[in-house]
């Protein structure tokens, strides 16, 4: 009861001319020999086997045929290996309501052919995960992935060789409804920045002011940094896409967990950030103080067509950690705008948006260390 | 009777590295120490198992199965804790057909007794902060209490476990129960799941989680008089609780552990009247700083519920005054505890007058600008016999406004674009009035309108 066999190859003398109704199948049932999974395309999973056919000199018929397996008819191909000179393959037919096909093959002698079928196998695929423990001061990862392969194919594979779209192949046997999980990248000391985020275009109003939501904290968005590079010990490949794990050596020879994320695919040199949680110590409250339209400009009949208004917005931030830390904070400014005057530098990302990047001392006896934010600007020719 | 959950069962390797031809069983390792690592802000658990293995030279084969539980497979991960040069960890199975169960293949190039740590992510542990808060009868202290409160659903019995805590919000993308509903560990390609042969395994783990709670509660009884004390340090964004010793909270228990009793904490005894927020009553605030000046700032505070009592009399016979639920308080926050509606401390605003003035006119002669102007009268009365501070929050509908503020107004601020603060000291059974005038500029006028 060694597993089920589903994908079948059967090689078919070819003695009557024309193909009855009722098919006549068997000749010889070829082993299959070496089998690859190719899972180096996310898509899809391709499937390369080797199998000995025994052709006779003459036109072969050989029977592909498969059950409870999805196989994209179209994707099927066979190379021949051992004599491409001597062995064609002439034409492939596909019999009526049947999951299979006939190869027709000349061969100018009897040959015991390896041949080489691939084909697209569904259902069977790989995930990538990551896990990484922080050291306790947050600078550097203790980084493993994991790849895990699904095979809900309907097919055993009791040895095959799988390859990813880099690093060496690997042997390994999958089952129909196993699935597998191989440690594969292993970099123990990748350097980490954490990042907090105030992003106006993710508080809603009604968040700006923390003190006035009842029931909940608003917190700060906390990611881990992470960039794909030599200096980071990686860099040799991009990163796929997946699920992250992190946690935090917590210094007492144990971890605790800090939080998960999904990564999309990070290219070689390029950065990825991880949301792991929020942070509850660092408080934003920002308010807008003034808003008055000026500069109007006025038709015939004295209605406003045109105006300017004068903004003043503060943003106070108050860092109740003992530890410092780095807010970057995004504004945002709709439509034509220039400002008048600005407490704290900041960078134009693009026409509507600013970042600010605030350094915060960690907090003192004193209490929580705390900024204030002022920008006063104007949005132009409203209309 | 007790039943193990957790099973882990050392294979012998046989001739094929496949779970079909069953495994012969060598060693059936117990758990040495457990640690559990609580969650408040997500049903998540993270618990760390420290189990000892014999190992042979060459291939060995470890299974570990966890049925009736509520344990993450995606989430096992095993570490040798000596030897770890030595030891490699080369895959982690889940065998088809098969549910509830993971196979280590792992290879050792030493032959001994081996430490090692299993790690997991399970959900059914929660906890919970509560407050309890005595004032003083001149309610100018209060005696804070905190307790948490750990419960286990989780189907698994957590015996002598060094049970943590973690305060902080924590980002998931799935939830760790239904992680560990599925099917397959981590899903399945296949758009609709094949059937299994599931339903016979229901109805035998049903059975057996009866009979274990059965036999549980004796072992339990003895332990929730212990009084131990919580240690807190700060880690990332979170904080770290760990309960002094083990506990022991079997499955359907919990327990409620102290984790500070604070007394003379002093506290303000404040009160709003925001129509904006509350209507027009008064609410009643008890605030106080989560600092040292407060006999607390240690830490933060977890968010959760507090009720509030007052102490009467020498005998400590109690009055009720309220509840309240409050959010995490980190170091240094000021904290209002919101007790709601009272009664006893007024509010009273009053329109005294309101008038047009300054019209203008467009070319048609139709009305294009105007002011109005309010008086308003504000008695606040506090008929309590403790002083009080009461703030009195003013919000106007447009951002084109002018104030001028008469009489004992105490501390006047700008709170944002369209709203005003007053804050007020009043002494006991005492009232106080003071009288605003607000112009509000209307249409053109708004043009002539100076920040």
């Amino acid at each position: 009861m060694n597993g089920k066999k589903s994908i079948f190859v059967v090689t078919v003398l070819a003695l009557l001319a024309v193909p009855a109704l009722a098919r006549i199948k068997l000749v010889a049932l070829p082993e299959r020999a070496a089998t690859v999974i190719r899972l180096d395309n996310p898509n899809a999973t391709l499937i390369e086997e080797e199998r000995v056919l025994t052709l006779q000199k003459g036109l072969n018929k050989v029977d592909f045929s498969w059950k409870a397996v999805s196989i994209d008819e179209d994707s099927i191909r066979l190379t021949v290996l051992d004599h491409p000179d001597q062995v064609n393959l002439l034409n492939v037919s596909y019999p009526p309501n049947e999951a299979a096909l006939v190869w027709e093959i000349s061969s100018s002698g009897d040959y015991a052919e390896t041949v080489r079928i691939s084909y697209l196998l569904r259902n069977i695929d790989r995930l990538v995960t990551y896990k990484a423990v922080a050291d306790k001061e947050e600078t550097k990862l203790d980084l493993r992935s994991y790849l895990i392969l699904r095979n809900f194919s309907g097919e055993d594979f009791d040895k095959a060789r799988v390859l990813l779209d880099y690093g060496e192949a690997f042997e390994q046997g999958i089952d129909h409804e196993e699935t597998k999980q191989l440690l594969f990248l292993k970099a123990p000391e990748v350097p980490v920045t954490k990042v907090w985020t105030w992003d106006v275009r993710r508080v809603p109003r009604q968040h700006w002011d923390p003190s006035k939501v009842e029931g909940e904290n608003v917190g700060i968005p906390v990611s881990y940094r992470i960039v794909n590079n030599k200096e980071s010990k990686l860099g040799e490949f991009a990163l796929w896409g997946g699920k992250a794990r992190l946690f935090q050596d917590d210094g007492h020879d144990s971890t605790i967990f800090l939080g998960e994320d999904n990564t999309a695919m990070v290219p070689v040199g390029e950065k990825t950030e991880l949301y792991i949680g929020d942070s509850r110590d660092i408080v934003v409250t920002q308010k807008q103080m003034r808003d008055q339209q000026i500069n109007l400009r006025k038709n015939n009949e004295g209605k406003i067509v045109l105006y300017d208004t004068d903004e003043i917005l503060t943003a106070k931030i108050e860092n109740f950690k003992d530890k410092p830390a780095v807010l970057t904070m995004i504004q945002q400014i709709p439509g034509q705008w220039d400002m008048e005057d600005c407490n704290m530098e900041y960078k134009r990302k693009d026409a509507y948006t600013l970042e600010f990047e605030i350094s915060l001392p960690a907090r003192t006896a004193d209490g929580p260390a705390s900024k204030e934010l002022t920008m006063h600007y104007h949005r132009r020719n409203v209309r | 009777m007790k039943r193990k959950m957790l099973f882990i069962a050392l294979c012998a390797f046989t001739a094929a590295p496949s779970v079909r031809g069953k495994v012969d069983l060598v060693t059936l390792p117990s758990r040495e120490r457990v640690q559990i690592t609580i969650y408040n802000s997500a049903d998540l658990t993270l618990v760390r198992e420290a189990r000892p293995l014999t190992l042979k030279e060459g291939n060995n084969s470890l299974q570990f199965s966890w049925e009736n539980t509520l344990i993450d497979p995606t989430s096992l991960e095993m570490l040798p804790k000596a030897h770890a040069d030595a030891i490699h960890i080369a895959e982690l199975t889940y065998p088809p057909r098969v549910r509830n169960l993971g196979l280590w293949n792992i290879t050792s190039e030493v032959a001994e007794k081996v430490p090692v740590e299993i790690t997991y992510l399970t959900s059914g542990l929660t906890w919970r902060a509560f407050y309890m808060g005595t004032l003083t009868s001149d309610e100018k202290h209060m005696r804070l209490q905190g307790y948490v409160r750990v419960t286990n659903n989780s189907g698994e019995d957590y015996e002598n476990a060094q049970t943590r805590l973690i305060v902080g919000k924590v980002h998931l993308l799935d939830e760790i129960a239904a992680l560990a509903r599925r099917q397959y560990p981590y899903g399945s390609p296949v758009p609709v799941p094949r059937s299994v042969s599931g339903p016979v395994v229901m109805e035998k783990m049903a059975e057996v989680t009866w009979s274990r709670r059965a036999g549980v509660e004796l072992a339990a009884a003895g332990e929730m008089a212990d009084k131990k004390e919580i240690i807190k340090e700060g880690l990332s964004e979170y904080f770290l609780y760990t309960i002094e010793g083990t506990e022991t909270i079997p499955t359907g228990w919990s327990k409620r552990l102290p984790s500070f009793d604070t007394d003379e904490i002093p506290v303000i005894n404040l009160y709003k009247y925001d129509e904006n927020r509350f209507g027009t009553v008064v609410v009643r605030y008890l605030s106080f700083k989560n600092d040292e000046e407060h006999e607390l700032g240690e830490t933060p505070i977890p968010g959760g519920n507090l009720k509030v009592y007052r102490n009467l009399d020498p005998q400590q016979h109690l009055s009720y005054i309220g509840q309240s639920s409050f959010k995490y308080i980190p170091v240094d926050e000021d904290v209002e505890l919101n007790l709601g509606a009272v009664s006893d401390v007024v509010v009273e605003p009053k329109l005294m007058d309101a008038k047009t003035e300054n019209y203008r006119f467009d070319r048609r002669n139709n009305i294009s600008g105007w002011d109005d102007v309010q008086t308003w009268t504000m008695e606040v009365r506090n008929t309590r016999d403790i002083p009080v501070k009461i703030e009195i929050y003013r919000t106007f509908g447009t951002s084109y406004w002018k104030i001028t503020n008469k009489g004992v107004f105490g501390e006047f601020s700008k709170e944002d674009l369209f709203s005003v603060k007053y804050t007020i000291l009043l002494p006991p059974f005492s009232k106080q009035a003071f009288e605003y005038t607000v112009r509000f500029y209307q249409g053109t006028r708004q043009e002539d309108w100076k920040p």
